[in-house]
């Protein structure tokens, strides 16, 4: 039988490109103002830049932001159309349906407001209950601004909460009496807070942080407001920029995945192989130990909430891993899901560490104190990102926050275990070096499926993997998880996913597919499965599903749609190998296969046996899967 | 800073090839002059040491008015 066979992604150059200085962490906020029309021109000439229409609706006028934004949103490897509200015409453009607007269809609606933009303070000496309706009546203000933008535009909305004004009539009771303005604004910073936690397609931009990091006074300036009604400095304008190009592309799932760190001096003090473990700078007792404890504990925060953690240090590997048995190491061995220490180049071993976990180099952030290393990675390998973290650990974390690398929309349960999965896929690639065979190695790891149409408990997942997908991902459509809920309660629309679990531990929710009926045919519009399950013939169980969901709707033939982007040529031919055929017809840039279903159908996956979805939460939506595609095989 | 240099620099911020300025320009026919350009300028000047306010550049209606609010240097013949 033919088997589908995936080049690692490791030595796939993609492209030779590396962001502007002036636009990487520490910002040159005056050289990004002057040369704002060169660092455009010169981001424009990356390939393969992703298009997205971003309509801003301001409270306050949006021409500076909207040309910060446009740079960040390029930095991000993505080209944003923009349309931009009249000056405070946020509401109204929404209220009345500006056609323009409407026509306009944006894919974001970036929503820039302040607090200039709330419309009724409480007066003084309000009581709590008096206050509270007026944040109700806030809330239904903005709400129903909102619900209009997801119903009829179907756009993902990042709104701003509030800063702080710059005056506080009532001094420092202003934040704890109930009709002070500050305690109202935070007030309503809660509620949009609340809101967003029950709205998967709706991202607080928080510029009350921002506004706090930049410095309430750099954050606005009435000169400004007063001459051009920009209610952020220009100065400040960088920073949200930034900031939501972060929101923005963790929306588009362009966020890092993983943070490979050198070891001497870089997550302790000292060089374990000359100084010992004992004699490592480590620990609260020392100023510059304490520093490296805490740097440790940011590393480990990251790790918790689903950032895969990988070494790459020039060391004896014995030594290496004694470091982590200092009693002040906060990472432990455990954490890191590859471990390269050797004295190959770094750049080598990065690339080995990106074929062991089997990602892209553009997914990797590389930490390294020495520069003559960050240099030699950041030539040798532009797709991995290089922080410029300097030399004191004291800075390290600020350094790579600042940069955004690893923002995300959501976190899911799959994203906590991700570390987990890693890890066991080491232990399977062992246990392939121990087999020798595919084959036996496939039949060994005893892997079970379960294969069925779109639940709700899954929704955010799925829109999650379709949305990272790269190589695996046949069409590289982009859904919101509205897109994907409205998919599963379509009647014409077919819908699977697929969870692998195997002898080492369960790999979690790694593949889904949707079609869309026409006739007495299926066309396969979105197919993506991660890479963590590439060479396991997980596709083949889908496929099998797949057709058995067809025959039980009394489909005929099953339509492919195949279309090329820079990291998807590895399916390229996927289709075929499936014994589809070519449509002639069909233009190079969207291909398209056929296959027409056979009654005797006989199943391609081999070593993996289905599952039924029996114990999960029941869907709302209608259950596209037949009982059929559920039974074990 | 020197009128070459501010002129340079005007050039860059509005993306036009170097040396493209000679300084008598009208501002609103310079192609590419919007509000972000207003604030390029200021950003640039304020780079130079100059305090300026944006009240003060709104005011200008020619190269020569900002080369005056930037106090260049002006460079011998």
């Amino acid at each position: 039988m033919t088997q589908l066979r995936f080049a690692l992604t490791a030595d796939t150059k993609t492209f030779q490109f590396e962001i502007p200085k002036a636009l990487r962490t520490p910002l040159d906020v005056p050289a990004i103002l002057r040369k704002r029309q060169s660092l455009r021109t010169e981001l424009l000439k990356q390939p393969n830049l992703m298009p997205a229409r971003v309509a801003i609706l301001g409270g306050s006028t949006t021409a500076e932001v909207r040309s910060m934004l446009d740079l960040f949103l390029l930095a991000q490897g993505i080209k944003a159309e923009f349309y931009e509200s009249g000056y405070n015409r946020y509401s109204e453009d929404v209220a009345l349906e500006n056609p323009d607007l409407w026509k306009f269809k944006p894919d974001i609606v970036f929503i820039h407001t302040g607090w200039q933009n709330v419309s009724q303070f409480p007066e003084i000496l309000e009581s709590e209950e008096q206050v509270e309706t007026r944040v109700r009546s806030e809330m239904k203000r903005f709400e129903s601004m909102w619900e209009k933008i997801h119903s009829a535009l179907g756009a993902v909305i990042v709104q701003n909460n509030f800063d702080l004004p710059p005056l506080r009539p009532l001094g420092n009771l202003d934040a704890s009496a109930a009709f002070g303005h500050s305690n109202f604004l935070l007030r309503l910073n809660a509620e949009f807070a609340k809101y967003a936690r029950s709205h998967s397609r709706f991202f607080v931009n928080d510029i009350l942080y921002l506004s706090a990091q930049v410095g309430l006074e750099a954050w606005s300036d009435p000169i400004y407001w007063y001459n051009f009604h920009m209610a952020v400095s220009p100065t400040a304008s960088v920073a949200l920029a930034q900031n939501v190009a972060a929101i923005v592309k963790s929306v588009y799932g362009k966020s890092k995945k993983c943070l490979v760190l050198d070891l001497d001096n870089t997550l302790w003090g000292g060089i374990i192989g000359d100084d010992g473990v004992q004699n490592l700078i480590l620990g609260r007792d020392h100023p510059v130990g304490e520093a490296f404890v805490n740097f440790q504990h940011y590393v480990k925060d990251l790790q918790k909430r689903g950032v895969i953690l990988a070494v790459c240090s020039k060391n004896d590997p014995e030594n290496a891993r004694e470091g982590f048995s200092h009693p002040d190491s906060v990472l432990k061995l455990e954490d890191f899901s590859a471990f390269r220490a050797n004295w190959e180049s770094k750049p080598e071993s990065l690339r080995a560490i990106a074929s062991e976990l089997n990602i892209g180099l553009d997914s990797m952030v590389f930490v390294d104190d020495n520069p003559a290393e960050r240099a030699l990675v950041a030539e040798q390998l532009p797709e991995v990102a290089v922080p410029e973290i300097g030399a004191d650990v004291a800075y390290f974390a600020q350094i790579i926050e600042r940069e955004h690398y690893f923002e995300v929309s959501q976190i899911v349960p799959d994203d906590l275990a991700r570390s987990e999965y890693y890890k066991s896929n080491l232990q399977r690639n062992i246990s392939l070096s121990e087999v020798g065979n595919y084959d036996d190695f496939l039949a060994s790891l005893a892997m079970s499926a379960e294969i069925a149409a779109f639940s709700p408990v899954y929704f955010e997942r799925i829109t999650q993997l379709i949305n990272k997908t790269n190589q695996f991902n046949l069409t590289t459509k982009r859904l919101t998880s509205a897109e994907v809920e409205s998919a599963a309660s379509d009647p014409d629309c077919l819908t699977l996913y697929g969870r692998l679990a195997d002898r080492f531990g369960d790999n979690g929710l790694v593949t889904a597919l949707i079609g869309r009926v026409s006739g007495d045919a299926l066309e396969v519009n979105v197919w993506v499965m991660s890479c963590r399950v590439f060479q396991r013939e997980m596709e083949f169980a889908m496929f099998d599903a797949l057709v058995e969901e067809c025959q039980a709707r009394g489909l005929r033939t099953i339509v492919g749609v195949y279309i090329p982007s820079k990291k998807n040529a590895i399916v390229a031919d996927f289709y075929r190998s499936l014994g589809f055929t070519p449509v002639e017809s069909s233009p190079q840039d969207r291909r398209l296969w056929k296959l027409a279903i056979q009654r005797d159908f006989s199943a391609r996956s081999r070593f993996i046996r289905r599952t039924a979805a029996t114990s999960l939460p029941q869907a709302s939506a209608p259950v596209a899967t037949s009982s059929r595609a559920l039974e074990t095989s | 800073m020197t009128r070459k240099e501010f002129l340079l620099g005007i050039d860059e911020l509005l993306g036009l090839p170097a040396g493209t300025l000679r300084g008598n320009e009208k501002l609103e026919e310079l192609k590419n002059w919007d509000s972000t350009s207003l604030i390029s300028v200021i950003a640039m000047i304020d780079s130079s040491g100059v305090r300026i306010s944006p009240r003060q550049i709104v005011g200008c209606s020619t190269v020569a008015d900002l080369l005056q609010l930037a106090q260049v240097e002006t460079e011998p013949a």
